[in-house]
C-alpha cells in the first residue's frame, strides 16, 4: 500500500491545494480568451498564469516550468520530515513537453528544452541526489507517474516518491492543438451536447507518496493500470477499448460500492468524452456519478493526472463530489450520470480516468483509509529477475539482432530505410513516421522477427516500456520550423503529433495490436540499472507476461541508438 | 484543370510522404480516405487542410467541411479551382 503524505496544487487559481479547492467550490475558473498572445494569429481560450504570478514563482537560474515545479514541491513537502538528499527519495516529473518553450531553431537550445534537463534542474535545486525520472506519456503522464511511484515504493526501491506534474503553455503547444482543430474558443463543456473542444492550461501539482502512513486517516493509491487502444495515434477507440481495459485491471474484482465518483479525463473534445462514456458503460459503472475538472483548469497536460487526483482527494475529505463546470445537457451516447452540481457523498474512494495521444489510457483508484497507521508496510520485493529473450541494437553504423550483425548495403540510403525496405517493407506508414518512430519501428520489427511468433493478433499481455534522453527533440525542431516564420506560419498537425516521445509506443501498439501498458520515460542518461528497475515494475500489472523494453534515443545532431529487448520475468520462463 | 490535378497530386504525395506512389497511381475519382483508395486517415485530412491554405489560400474553419472537399482528387481540384485566392 502506498500513501499520500503531502500535496500541492499551483495553478492560476492559487498556489495551495486549499486555495484551488476553495476556488473550484466557488465555481471559479481562470479560463479566458487570449488574443495575439505569443504572436499566435488565432485567438485561444486557456488558463494561464498572469505576469504577477509568473514573477512570484520565478526562481533564479530555473526556467518557468522548473520554477513552477520547485515551488509546488517545496509546498508539498512543507512540514514533512523527509531528507531530500537521501538515496531513498526519488523525483518523478510528469511533463508532456518539459521546457519546450525555450527551444529555438538554434540546435544549441535543444539540451535545455528536454524534460530530462528540467527534471535534473528541479532535483538539483531541491538538493536531491538520486536520478530523477521524467514521464513523458502524453496527457496520461500524471497517472503514469503516480503508477510508477506506487510500484517503486511497493517493491522497496525507494521510501518516498515525489510525483510532480507540470506543464507550461507556449506558442509551440497552443499552435499544435490549433492545427489539430481540437480547441474551443470558449470555456470547455465536458460531456455537454454543445461541447466544441478543449482548452489548455498551466499548472503544477505534487503528490508526495510514502510506503508508510503518517496519520491515522489518509489517502492511499489502491491500484492503478495503463492500457493501450492499439487503434489510432490521436483518435480514441470508438469502443473505449484501452480505457475499459484499464478500468477493469484497476478494479480487478474490487468492490465498487464505495466509489463516490469517477473523475473522467473529460477534455470536452467530441471524441474523448464520447469514448469515456462508452468505456464507463462497458465497465458497468453507469450508476457511479462522473465529473470532469477541465472547466476550472483547462487541460493542464502533464499536470492533469496529478492535479485532478489531488483535488478529488480534497473533495472527498470534505465529503463532496465537485460539479462539472461547463456541463449542461448530456452529449455522449454511453449511459453515464454526469455530476453537474457539487453533490454531497459519504463514500470514501474515487476512480480517476485519463487518456492521451498514442492511444494510452490510465486509471487509478484512490481510497481514504481511516486506520492507515494500523497497516504495516509490506514491500513485496519479488525474487524474480528479468530475463532477456531477444535483443536488437541499432546505431547509424550497424544493426545487431541477438548479437549477430546484419549485412545491409547502406551506400545509398540511411540504415533505417534500408532495413525497412529489405527486411520489412509491408507498412507504408513507416514513411510518415518521424525519425524516433522509424527507429523504434525498425528495432521492434526485427525483435519480433527474431521472436518468430504469430504476429498481429490481439494481445493483452505485452507492455512497451521505452526510455531515452533526448525525448522527441528531432520532431520538436521539425514542428518548430512550421511555426517559426511569421510570413509562412502553417503549423503542421502531422509534425506536431510526433512531438510526444510516447507516440512511438503507440505506433508499436497499433502495428502489433498490443493492448498492454505503453509508457515512455526520459532520463538524464542511459542507466541500465534504473531502466531494469522500472521495467521490472511493469510486471506489477498481473496481465503482463512480457515487455518490449529498452533505450530508444535520437538526438538533434543525428546520433541515434536503439537498444531494445523482449524481457520476461525469470521464473515464468526458466523451464527448459 | 489537368495541370491543377497533376500539381495537386504531387503536393499530396509530398506533404503526406506517400512513398512509392506516383501521380499516375492516384485515380482522379477514387476516394482518398478509407480502405479503398489511398487509405488516408484523419491526421492526413488535417494536413490537407493546411495544404489548401498554404498553397491556395483557402481557409477551412470547420474541419468537417474537409469530408466533402477531400472526397476525391476531382472534387478537391474542382473546389480549389472555384475558391482559391492565390
Amino acid at each position: 500500500m502506498v500513501y499520500k503524505i503531502g500535496d500541492n496544487i499551483t495553478s492560476p487559481l492559487g498556489s495551495s491545494t486549499e486555495q484551488n479547492y476553495k476556488a473550484v467550490i466557488d465555481g471559479c475558473s481562470a479560463l479566458a480568451l487570449h488574443q495575439g498572445r505569443w504572436d499566435i494569429p488565432e485567438d485561444f481560450c486557456a488558463s494561464l498564469f498572469n505576469d504577477e504570478q509568473v514573477e512570484e514563482l520565478a526562481q533564479d537560474g530555473l526556467s518557468r516550468l522548473e520554477s513552477l515545479a520547485v515551488s509546488s514541491i517545496r509546498k508539498a513537502i512543507q512540514g514533512l520530515s523527509i531528507d531530500l538528499s537521501s538515496n531513498r527519495v526519488v523525483l518523478i516529473l510528469s511533463s508532456a513537453k518539459g521546457n519546450v518553450e525555450d527551444l529555438t531553431l538554434d540546435v544549441s537550445t535543444a539540451e535545455g528544452s528536454l524534460p530530462s534537463t528540467a527534471a535534473k534542474h528541479i532535483a538539483e535545486s531541491l538538493g536531491m541526489t538520486t536520478m530523477p525520472i521524467a514521464v513523458c506519456n502524453a496527457c496520461i503522464s500524471g497517472v503514469s507517474a503516480i503508477t510508477l511511484g506506487k510500484r517503486l515504493l511497493e517493491v522497496g526501491t525507494y521510501d518516498y516518491a515525489i510525483v510532480c506534474g507540470a506543464d507550461c503553455q507556449s506558442k509551440f503547444v497552443v499552435s499544435g492543438f490549433q492545427s489539430l482543430k481540437s480547441m474551443s474558443d470558449e470555456p470547455c463543456r465536458p460531456f455537454d451536447e454543445e461541447r466544441l473542444g478543449l482548452n489548455l492550461g498551466e499548472a503544477a501539482a505534487t503528490l508526495v507518496l510514502s510506503n508508510k502512513a503518517t496519520e491515522a486517516s489518509c489517502w492511499s493509491i489502491e491500484s492503478a493500470a495503463v492500457a493501450n487502444d492499439a487503434n489510432h495515434l490521436t483518435n480514441p477507440s470508438k469502443t473505449g477499448e484501452g480505457c475499459y481495459q484499464a478500468i477493469r485491471k484497476t478494479l480487478d474484482g474490487r468492490d465498487i460500492d464505495d466509489i463516490a465518483f469517477i473523475n473522467a479525463h473529460g477534455t470536452a473534445t467530441m471524441y474523448n468524452d464520447q469514448m469515456e462514456s462508452v468505456a464507463i458503460e462497458r465497465a458497468e459503472l453507469n450508476s457511479v456519478p462522473v465529473n470532469a475538472l477541465k472547466g476550472y483548469f483547462g487541460h493542464t497536460m502533464g499536470a492533469a493526472g496529478v492535479l485532478e487526483t489531488v483535488l478529488c482527494m480534497y473533495a472527498l475529505d470534505h465529503n463532496i463530489i465537485i460539479g462539472t463546470r461547463g456541463y449542461n445537457e448530456i452529449g455522449v451516447s454511453g449511459e453515464i450520470d454526469v455530476c453537474k452540481e457539487t453533490t454531497p457523498t459519504q463514500k470514501q474512494s474515487f476512480l480517476k480516468l485519463i487518456s492521451g495521444f498514442g492511444g494510452c489510457n490510465g486509471v487509478l483508484l484512490a481510497s481514504r483509509c481511516d486506520d492507515a497507521l494500523a497497516n504495516v508496510a509490506t514491500s513485496h520485493s519479488s525474487s524474480k529477475t528479468l530475463k532477456q529473450l531477444h535483443r536488437v541494437h541499432v546505431t547509424p553504423q550497424c544493426i545487431e539482432v541477438d548479437g549477430k550483425k546484419l549485412d545491409l548495403d547502406c551506400s545509398e540510403k540511411d540504415i533505417l530505410t534500408v532495413a525497412y525496405k529489405t527486411l520489412i517493407n509491408d507498412y507504408a506508414k513507416f514513411y510518415k513516421m518521424d525519425k524516433l518512430c522509424r527507429l523504434g519501428f525498425v528495432a521492434t520489427e526485427l525483435l519480433l522477427q527474431a521472436e518468430g511468433k504469430d504476429r498481429y493478433v490481439e494481445c493483452q499481455d505485452r507492455a512497451v516500456v521505452l526510455f531515452n534522453r533526448h525525448s522527441s527533440v528531432v520532431a520538436d525542431i521539425e514542428y518548430l520550423k512550421s511555426i517559426s516564420d511569421k510570413e509562412n506560419y502553417f503549423p503542421s498537425p502531422s509534425a506536431f503529433i510526433y512531438t510526444l516521445p510516447n507516440i512511438v509506443t503507440g505506433e508499436i501498439a497499433i502495428r502489433n495490436k498490443y493492448h498492454g501498458e505503453t509508457v515512455f520515460y526520459v532520463l538524464p542518461e542511459k542507466n541500465t540499472e534504473m531502466m531494469n528497475a522500472i521495467t521490472h515494475t511493469a510486471f506489477a500489472d498481473k496481465t503482463i507476461r512480457s515487455v518490449i523494453s529498452g533505450w530508444l534515443d535520437y538526438d538533434e545532431k543525428g546520433n541515434f541508438e536503439a537498444d531494445l529487448a523482449i524481457v520476461c520475468e525469470e521464473d515464468m520462463n526458466n523451464i527448459g | 484543370m489537368e495541370e491543377l490535378i497533376l500539381k495537386l497530386k504531387q503536393e499530396i504525395i509530398e506533404v503526406l510522404n506517400l512513398e512509392d506512389i506516383t501521380p499516375e497511381d492516384i485515380d482522379n475519382d477514387a476516394p482518398l480516405f478509407g480502405e479503398d483508395g489511398l487509405g488516408l486517415d484523419s491526421i492526413d485530412a488535417l494536413e490537407l487542410i493546411v495544404l489548401i491554405e498554404k498553397n491556395y489560400g483557402i481557409k477551412l474553419k470547420d474541419p468537417a467541411e474537409g469530408k466533402e472537399i477531400f472526397k476525391s482528387i476531382n472534387v478537391m481540384a474542382d473546389y480549389i479551382a472555384k475558391n482559391k485566392t492565390k
